[in-house]
Parts: structure tokens; C-alpha cells; sequence
């Protein structure tokens, strides 16, 4: 009940003027980047960046926040109506979207989809305001020991179950580790690698890195695939709209276990992406009307987008309440935080109550009006599609440099771009997961420094991580994920082997 | 034409350089236990090495099989139409500024496609510095690079 009131309290924070316009902005602006190939939420917001160090916190989260709705929407727009997906967490939603759009079932395709998500961001928002501060309040207690058996497990839980070959996922999460030490070390001071280049001994900043690895390196990707936009017609049919909302209910099984699949994969760090194909997947097994997937069935669009976004609504939680997010937009939004001179993690449940409050009451809020507004709009970001990719290109990749080099004013970050770019490129081409490595650029210095705190308490036994019964615990889950990948493919070779024998 | 083997052992090749320099530099920043807690280098140590062994691990797991073709001359030829223009962009900036590069960027980038008119061309090659000087320099009083000129 206590959380219904600070519930209320941040609605009154966010009913402001001014707060409503930002969200406007945000969700329309979170569209555009989710319907452009090569640019994503997590290069939205990093763009975004900059211009929110004057705002306020809350209102720069409100801003960001939107932002992420509007491109989670924006990226089912193009699946549905182009076959494009704008967002790699839209992939799944072309299977049944586009088939739908090509049957001339386009309105119903978007309304189902856009139904889907919202009912999927709204249990993401439920459960992140009846638990997010009751586990801010169960890490309080949380020393550095248990902090970075947490850091452990939400890396683990990559490489275990984050679906791409694990050695690859190894690579980059290290060298996002890597990363993230370059500069100044937080704890003695000392300046370590900079591998003899000056400018580095400022660090790398994350923004840098997302603009280069996921807007160069998609718009490689997407040059070499060059995309043709094939138009199936974008008018909406407001009667179709209410039959089909009318129709939303009798899907409640699958939007419950979407939604479900959704916030475990947001919550432990799988993101959006892995949780809409696993949610499909898992759909065209179970589903009852699964001999019709493929071919244009509404519960095929159901099941990625509600999980997509119940994954990406939930990624916030760990992020505000134990400083560790749930995705690669969550991380960006979570350098933001540390930014505006906030410091994520359980504290900021009891020292920012504004901020917390005010941006669960705008979640709610916010992915209403990207609901009412992207329904709007299609028509207008259809068109958009129809302008040639070689055209928009260029534009993007302008958009990127600017991001890049407007986080500390400096050249070398835009060159640093171009090269992460490349990288980028080579990772998506080669099935490398690209958000650990982000993920770890955010909260890699914070991951070292609970290691070596817990070190120093410990006098430099390892033991500490698993002294306490909580702690033990979750380093023995960290270590299990760890080994699946090791016992699946000694599992594999045993039944080779013995199918050989046989 | 690039088969899927060479990217593979190329891109490993690539991570496992940075992993030993990153090795490398780590040891210089000190590595193990000290008197003052666990030494600046060691965390990044452990990253290090743990790129260099996933590195030879992908070389050795794909440096078997050829596999398919990765990218072919078509490919190559897109993939260097859209990397060579943006490198030169890049290298432009300190020279004419970041609006002029951009505009000369996309003027070329749409006036040598051979879908695109050189009337679109010069209003895209106009219209994008006029909007980057209006977004960033004008309303958010970020100020891009101007170049040796201005």
C-alpha cells in the first residue's frame, strides 16, 4: 500500500506541462529511430544524451524513457509493413506481422502488435512497482561480496543462456571489461591502459561505443543487404482498430505467458531481443493455432511483442534497484543516471524518491501515449520508409558522428566511432552478442570495484564470495549458468558418441 | 570474395591483439595482491587473458571448415561505397569543420548513386549543415567543430 502512495506522488511529478510535452517528444523521436534501419533505441538515447545535463533528472528520464517506448513501438511499424524490422527485437514480429500486412490484414497486424506491447509494458511497470523497492530494500543489506556475486550472475546468465555461442559472448563481454578499466583507476587513481594514446586516459565513453556498434555497424549491415522498402498499404481502419482490440482478450493464454517470458528475460539480462524469439518459439510449439505460424497468425505477433516489451519495461528494475540494467538501453539510460550525478542502485529509493516514483508513474503514462501516438502516426513514418536508403544513410551516419562527438567535444571519439563501427560490423556478421560488451563498459569499473572491495575486506581470499548463505547462493547459480554451455556440449558429444557405437 | 572462415579468423585475430595489449599493460599497472588490496592491473588481467583464450578458441574452432562465402565482390563493392565516403567524411572534419564535411558527405553520397538526381543531391547537401548549425550549434548550444577556416 505504501507503494500505491509514492505511486500517487510520482503522478503528481509527472501530470506537469512541461513533463507531458518531453514525454511527446521522447515517444515521437523514439519512433523515428525505431523506424530507421541503423539507428535503435540505444543510439536514440545516447544521442539524447547530451542534451538532457541541463534538465532536471526526472525530466531527463522521462525524456529517455519515452524515448525507449516510441522505438520499441516504431521498431514493430516497419516489421509489420515492410518485412523491415527497425529494431533487432522486432525480428520475430515480421514472421506473422508481414504476412498479415501482405493479406491486406495491415490494421490489424499494427493494433495487435501495438495491443500486445502495451499490455506487455504494463505488467513490466506492475511488477517493477510492487517488487522494485522491496529488493532495494533487501539491498541495503547487500555487501560489496554479495554485489559482485551479483555482477557474476548477471554476466554468467550471458555466456549460460544468452543464446549466442558462448566463447564468442566471452570475447565480447571481456573486452567490454576491458574497456570500462581504461583510464583512471576509481580506487588507487592510478592511470592504466592507454595503450600509449593520450586521449584515453580519460577512458572510453559507452556513448561512443553504441554509436559506432550498433549505428555503423547496422548501417553496414544494412548496406550490404540493401533494403528495399516494398509498400503495402499504411491507412488505418478505425473500424478494424476496435474490432480487433474487441478480439485482444480471447489471446489471454498467450499474452500471459509472453508477458511472463518477458520479465524473467528482462529482469536477469537477456534483453528484448532473446525474449521475443524465445517467446515466439516457445508460441509455435505450445500454441494451439500453431499449424497457421508463418502465414499471417495474430497469436504470432502476440507472442514476440509482448514479450519484447514486458523485457524491455522490466530491464529497468534491476537498473534502478540494484544498479545493474537489464539491457543495453537500460545500461546507456543507467551512464545517464551516473551522469546527472545520480547513483543507481538501493539508495536512490530512499535518497530520490522523486526521481524513482516520478519515473514509474511516467512508464505507465508514457506507454499509453506511445500507444494512442504511434497509431497516429504510422501513416506519416510509412511514408518516411519510402524515402531511398542511400539517401538516409548518409544522414545517419552524420547523426552517429555528432552523438559521438558531442559527449566530451573531442575528434578522437568520432574516429573512435568509425572504428567501433567497423567492429560492429564484424560482430553482427559473425553471431557476436554486442550488448554485454555495452553492458560491461557501463558497470564494468563498478563490477571491479565490489570485487576489489570485497577482496580487501577479505584480505585476498576468494572464500568471501561465499561466505554468507545469500552470497554462496547466488555465486553457485553464476557458476552453474557458467558450466551449461560446458555440459550441453559434453552432452552432445556423448550422443554423438554413442550413436557412433550403436 | 571473403569466405565466412577468413572473417571469423580475421575478426578473432583482431580480439586477441587488443587482448594481449591489453595483457600487456595491465602487468605494467601491477597484477596480484599488494599491500594495498588487489593490484590496478588485475581486473583487467583476468579480461585480458580470458579475451586471448576465447580468441584462440573461435580461431581454432572455425580455422577447419571454409564455410560459405561471407561476402562476395557485389557485397564488397556496397560494403566499400558506404565505408570510403564516411572515412573521408571523418578525416574531413578537422580540416572544414563537421557541418561542411557532412553537407559535401551527403551531396556526394546521394549525387553519386545512380537512383539519386543532382537536384536532391544539392538540397540534401544544403539543407543538412543549415540543420545541424539550427539543432545543435542554435538551440542546444552544442558547438560542433568549424574546421582551420572559421
Amino acid at each position: 500500500m505504501e507503494n500505491l502512495g509514492l505511486l500517487m506522488h510520482g503522478f503528481g511529478i509527472v501530470l506537469s506541462l512541461n513533463h507531458l510535452v518531453l514525454m511527446l517528444v521522447g515517444v515521437l523521436l523514439g519512433i523515428l529511430v525505431g523506424v530507421l534501419p541503423g539507428l535503435g533505441a540505444p543510439n536514440g538515447v545516447s544521442l539524447l544524451l547530451p542534451l538532457t545535463f541541463a534538465m532536471q533528472p526526472v525530466s531527463a528520464i522521462i525524456l529517455l524513457t519515452s524515448m525507449y517506448w516510441g522505438a520499441l513501438f516504431g521498431g514493430s511499424v516497419t516489421s509489420i509493413l515492410f518485412n523491415i524490422p527497425g529494431e533487432p527485437s522486432s525480428v520475430a514480429t515480421t514472421f506473422d506481422g508481414y504476412p498479415m500486412a501482405r493479406d491486406g490484414r495491415a490494421t490489424q497486424a499494427l493494433v495487435t502488435a501495438f495491443s500486445s506491447a502495451a499490455f506487455g509494458a504494463l505488467v513490466g511497470v506492475v511488477l517493477i512497482t510492487l517488487l522494485a523497492s522491496w529488493i532495494a530494500k533487501m539491498a541495503l543489506n547487500f555487501g560489496s561480496a554479495e554485489y559482485f556475486a551479483v555482477y557474476f550472475l548477471a554476466f554468467a546468465s550471458f555466456i549460460g543462456v544468452g543464446g549466442s555461442p558462448p566463447a564468442k559472448t566471452l570475447v565480447s563481454l571481456c573486452i567490454g571489461f576491458a574497456i570500462a578499466a581504461m583510464g583512471m583507476d576509481t580506487i588507487s587513481g592510478n592511470v592504466r591502459l592507454t595503450l600509449g594514446v593520450d586521449d584515453f586516459v580519460r577512458g572510453i565513453s559507452f556513448v561512443v561505443a553504441v554509436m559506432g556498434l550498433f549505428g555503423i555497424g547496422e548501417l553496414l549491415i544494412a548496406t550490404e543487404d540493401e533494403l528495399h522498402a516494398k509498400a503495402v498499404s499504411s491507412r488505418i481502419d478505425w473500424r478494424e482498430v476496435w474490432r480487433t482490440l474487441r478480439g485482444m482478450p480471447s489471446h489471454w493464454l498467450a499474452l500471459l505467458r509472453s508477458a511472463a517470458i518477458g520479465c524473467w528475460m528482462g529482469i536477469t539480462p537477456g534483453g528484448p531481443t532473446a525474449a521475443s524469439f524465445m517467446s515466439y518459439g516457445v508460441a509455435s510449439r505450445v500454441s494451439p493455432r500453431r499449424a497457421n505460424f508463418g502465414r499471417g497468425e495474430p497469436e504470432g505477433i502476440v507472442a514476440p511483442e509482448t514479450a519484447d516489451h514486458a523485457a524491455g519495461t522490466s530491464a529497468l528494475l534491476p537498473m534502478l534497484a540494484l544498479g545493474i540494467p537489464g539491457s543495453a538501453t537500460a545500461a546507456v539510460m543507467m551512464g545517464g543516471l551516473m551522469i546527472w550525478g545520480l547513483t543507481p542502485g538501493p539508495m536512490l529509493f530512499i535518497e530520490q524518491k522523486d526521481f524513482v516514483w516520478g519515473l514509474i508513474a511516467s512508464m505507465y503514462l508514457g506507454n499509453i501515449v506511445a500507444v494512442v501516438l504511434v497509431l497516429l502516426t504510422v501513416p506519416i513514418f510509412a511514408a518516411l520508409m519510402r524515402v531511398p536508403f542511400f539517401v538516409i544513410s548518409p544522414l545517419i551516419l552524420v547523426v552517429c558522428a555528432v552523438g559521438a562527438y558531442a559527449v566530451s567535444n573531442s575528434y578522437m571519439d568520432v574516429v573512435l566511432m568509425m572504428g567501433f563501427g567497423v567492429l560492429g560490423y564484424l560482430f553482427k556478421k559473425l553471431a557476436y552478442p554486442i550488448s554485454p560488451l555495452v553492458l560491461a563498459i557501463v558497470i564494468g569499473d563498478k563490477a571491479e570495484e565490489a570485487f576489489r572491495q570485497a577482496m580487501l575486506s577479505s584480505k585476498g581470499s576468494v572464500s568471501i564470495f561465499f561466505a554468507t548463505p545469500l552470497c554462496a547462493t547466488i555465486t553457485g547459480i553464476g557458476i552453474a549458468l557458467l558450466l551449461i554451455p560446458l555440459i550441453a556440449a559434453s552432452l552432445r558429444r556423448a550422443a554423438r558418441f554413442s550413436a557412433r557405437v550403436s | 570474395m571473403i569466405t565466412r572462415r577468413a572473417l571469423e579468423i580475421a575478426t578473432a585475430a583482431l580480439t586477441g591483439a587488443f587482448g594481449v595489449a591489453i595483457v600487456v599493460s595491465s602487468l605494467q599497472a601491477g597484477v596480484g595482491w599488494t599491500a594495498r588490496g588487489v593490484g590496478s592491473g588485475t581486473f583487467p588481467f583476468i579480461a585480458g587473458v580470458l579475451i586471448v583464450g576465447g580468441s584462440l578458441y573461435n580461431i581454432a574452432r572455425n580455422s577447419l571448415d571454409p564455410g560459405p562465402v561471407a561476402l562476395d565482390r557485389t557485397g564488397l563493392r556496397k560494403l566499400a561505397a558506404m565505408l570510403l565516403p564516411a572515412i573521408l567524411f571523418v578525416a574531413a572534419i578537422p580540416l572544414v569543420g563537421l557541418h561542411l564535411a557532412a553537407g559535401a558527405y551527403a551531396f556526394a553520397s546521394v549525387a553519386m548513386h545512380r537512383a539519386g538526381s543532382l537536384r536532391s543531391a544539392i538540397v540534401i547537401g544544403i539543407a543538412t549543415p543549415l540543420a545541424l548549425y539550427g539543432i545543435f550549434d542554435w538551440a542546444f548550444q552544442v558547438s560542433l567543430p568549424r574546421g582551420l577556416f572559421f
